[in-house]
């Protein structure tokens, strides 16, 4: 491989960004580090990055006006990396064009992960469903909202889903009549490969199906493509 | 005894029932009892003054007709025909060696004063003056009584000119006077006492009504100038939000203006604490937060799978453990806004958390729920019930309960249990079960207070209670429309 991704990470603080940095550069990616939003600036003019990573609280320009000057500006991605786990942030920071959001401490192999999913998503070209891509989807009675990763019934009451459940969900919706077989699920959810014997996906659907189908031993919307995997049936509109 | 203690307590009960409990009510009655007692007492006094004027009145006629009965037997030659007739027709005196005043009689020593000045101007002399009163008149003085003929009373100049021509009230009473001459020998009369009272009562009540409407209305206005201002400042205080940035409007009268200034500038000062704490509560969680994180990537480090893997939990307890201290602290200022959740997906959103895990916790599905909650507070607040009932039982049985407006989410596990006089204290911050502070045991000891802390803040609450057959049942109680 001869492209090494190039991440720019910018965090205040030393003791965070320094291993962290170590750890991302042992997994092979190309590492810039900025101290502050104007050496992140000077650094963005000066390379191509894949990725950006983001602490929201920095003294000086904050993370998320940094944030809005990427997005204008470029077509990086952006995970923010904040302490302030207050839901209100974490709706901010989409609505602002970040693709992802992680909170301190965080495991790096999650972290890696998630910039894996972000750059697939990006080599595909696909939209950002975190993100500016708008509300939402609506299918089969159902409305999946993207601003506060939320599911909504025809009553509209709220159904609460696992981090894991919603991005699995959004995977299908996102492509639907479309079949996923358990690769491209694992790969567009959590960034990695299936293991052999990997059940993760299989647990995550009848999981997802239990919530949202109305008999989930005969699904009517995720159905199961034999041979091939998971499809999402009926027509879906995107808010 | 008992009886009688039961009685008292019932007519206190009565006493306090009729104590109206708004201050304009309790003004107004205490102002209404003082007028009573004051117009009372004033009653007393003019019906007292009245008394002694029909005293007066009666001893007056009876000194001139001692002074008139006196007169004529002085002209009266004596050995004259009928004479003694006459001067009973006229007087009715009695003449005798005794008074008709006897010592065991009250006597009335104004009444005699004024006698004797009368008797002086009238240029007679007496050597000794009695007076007194009487309700009853004893049989030999009943012969020489003036007054009680009706006529006499309606032609007294004096009932004539009051314009009563009505019949003369009753009698109250006598009144005796007895006279000594110089010879020894006592002149005895006695004289009816009118009650006159009635038109007195009625200029009372007539007063006393029109006093009430001069004072009480105006009182009643006062005290809604008083009252309002209070009771606005009452509710303000009742739903006082941190942050409430508008000021009461100062009214009423300076002293309660002065007290919603107060007020004003005191949750301002509230509102800023609570500000301050939120700012230094953010700057702790951040801080503390980044070491923590940068902690976390270099464990990554650690060759050895076990140790690695323990130094992990170890980061993520101490991360636990700093949210339930931010939740609890920032609970009731939270941004998240409450939606309708489906409780079955929520407990399951968890039960598969904790089974992900590998531990034991059962849910059956059953029928769709919803509740109005703040989802990420509640899912906090569930996550810390099961836990516990995990660390102290080996699993956790989950099952929800409709009862009325109430929706009940049992979390029932099979562990020891906690004695009854403990249950209370297990919702004391940083107090466990086995109390002990091992952190070997996890959670951070306020899981219980955070999640009670989380249900009323719904409007509901956590109820422990032991199981009939042994383990514990935590129940946290969500209100639903």
């Amino acid at each position: 491989m001869t492209h090494k991704i190039h991440i720019l990470l910018v965090d205040d603080e030393a003791s965070l960004r320094e291993p962290l940095a170590e750890y991302l550069i042992k997994q092979g990616y190309k590492v810039q580090q900025a101290s502050d939003a104007s050496i992140a600036r000077s650094l963005l003019n000066a390379y191509d990055f894949d990725i950006t990573l983001l602490d929201i609280m920095m003294p000086g320009e904050d993370g998320l006006s940094l944030c809005r000057f990427v997005t204008d500006k470029t077509d990086i991605p952006v995970i923010f990396i904040s302490a302030k786990t207050e839901e209100t942030e974490r709706i901010i920071g989409l609505e602002l064009g970040a693709d992802d959001y992680i909170t301190k401490p965080f495991s790096p192999r999650e972290l890696v992960a998630r910039i894996k999913v972000i750059l697939r998503r990006a080599e595909r070209g696909g939209t950002k469903p975190l993100g500016t891509s708008g509300g939402g989807y609506q299918f089969s009675g159902w409305t999946l909202k993207s601003d506060k990763r939320s599911l909504i019934d025809a009553d509209g009451v709220n159904v609460s889903l696992s981090t894991g459940e919603y991005q699995m969900l959004l995977a299908l919706v996102s492509r639907a009549g479309k079949v996923l077989n358990r690769d491209q699920l694992l790969d567009i959810t959590q960034g990695r490969e299936a293991h052999a014997f990997d059940r993760a996906v299989d647990n995550q659907i009848s999981r997802l199906r239990r919530k949202i189908e109305s008999d989930p031993k005969n699904p009517e919307i995720i159905k199961t493509v034999w041979g091939g995997g998971y499809m999402l049936a009926g027509e879906v509109k995107s808010l | 005894m008992g009886r009688w203690l039961y009685a008292r307590r019932g007519s206190q009960i009565a006493v306090i029932r009729l104590w109206p409990r708004s201050l304009v009510g309790q003004l107004l009655l205490i102002v209404a009892m003082m007028l009573l007692l004051a117009q009372g007492v004033n009653s007393f006094l003019l019906y007292r003054g009245a008394q002694s004027q029909n005293l007066i009145e009666s001893s007056t006629a009876a000194v001139s007709r001692i002074a008139f009965g006196l007169d004529r037997q002085a002209n009266d030659r004596p050995g004259r025909r009928g004479g003694a007739m006459r001067a009973r027709r006229w007087g009715q005196l009695k003449y005798g060696s005794e008074s008709a005043v006897t010592d065991g009689m009250n006597r009335l020593p104004e009444l005699e004063a004024r006698a004797g000045q009368a008797f002086a101007n009238m240029g007679i002399g007496f050597s000794d003056i009695r007076a007194t009163f009487t309700r009853n008149l004893t049989a030999d003085m009943s012969g020489h009584l003036i007054g009680a003929n009706r006529g006499e009373w309606r032609n007294n100049p004096i009932n004539r000119s009051m314009g009563d021509k009505r019949m003369p009230p009753e009698t109250r009473g006598y009144v005796i006077i007895s006279a000594q001459q110089a010879d020894g020998q006592w002149v005895s009369i006695a004289s009816v006492v009118r009650e006159r009272t009635p038109l007195m009562i009625r200029t009372l009540l007539f007063q006393t009504i029109t006093i009430y409407l001069l004072m009480l209305i105006p009182l009643i206005l006062l005290g809604r100038y008083i009252s309002r201002p209070l009771k606005s400042l009452t509710a303000r205080a009742h739903n006082f939000q941190p942050g409430d940035s508008e000021d009461l409007a100062e009214q009423g009268p300076p002293d309660t203006r002065e007290l919603i200034r107060a007020f004003n500038a005191m949750s301002g000062r509230v509102s800023s604490m609570i500000n301050e704490k939120d700012v230094m509560l953010g700057a702790i969680g951040h801080d503390l937060r980044t070491p923590l994180a940068a902690l976390r990537v270099r464990v990554e480090n650690v060759e050895d799978d076990i140790e690695r893997e323990r130094m992990i939990a170890g980061i993520e307890d101490i991360d636990h453990t700093l949210d339930d201290i931010l939740s609890l602290a920032r609970l009731g200022r939270s941004a998240e806004q409450a939606d309708p959740v489906d409780i079955r997906s929520l407990i399951e959103t968890i039960v598969d958390e904790f089974t992900d895990l590998g531990h034991e916790v059962h849910y059956q599905r059953g029928d769709k729920q919803s509740a109005l909650i703040r989802e990420t507070l509640v899912r906090r607040a569930l996550r810390n019930l099961i836990g516990n009932a995990i660390l102290y039982g080996k699993a956790a049985d989950i099952s929800v309960e409709k009862s009325g407006n109430k929706l009940m989410i049992h979390v029932d596990d099979d562990g020891p249990g906690i004695a009854d006089d403990k249950i209370d204290a297990m919702f004391e911050p940083f107090l466990r079960g086995d109390a002990s502070r091992n952190r070997a045991t996890g959670g951070s000891g306020l899981g219980l207070t955070l999640a009670r802390a989380i249900a009323r803040d719904h409007g509901g609450d956590i109820i422990l209670q032991n199981r009939e057959k042994g383990g514990l049942r935590a129940t946290l109680e969500l209100p639903i429309k």
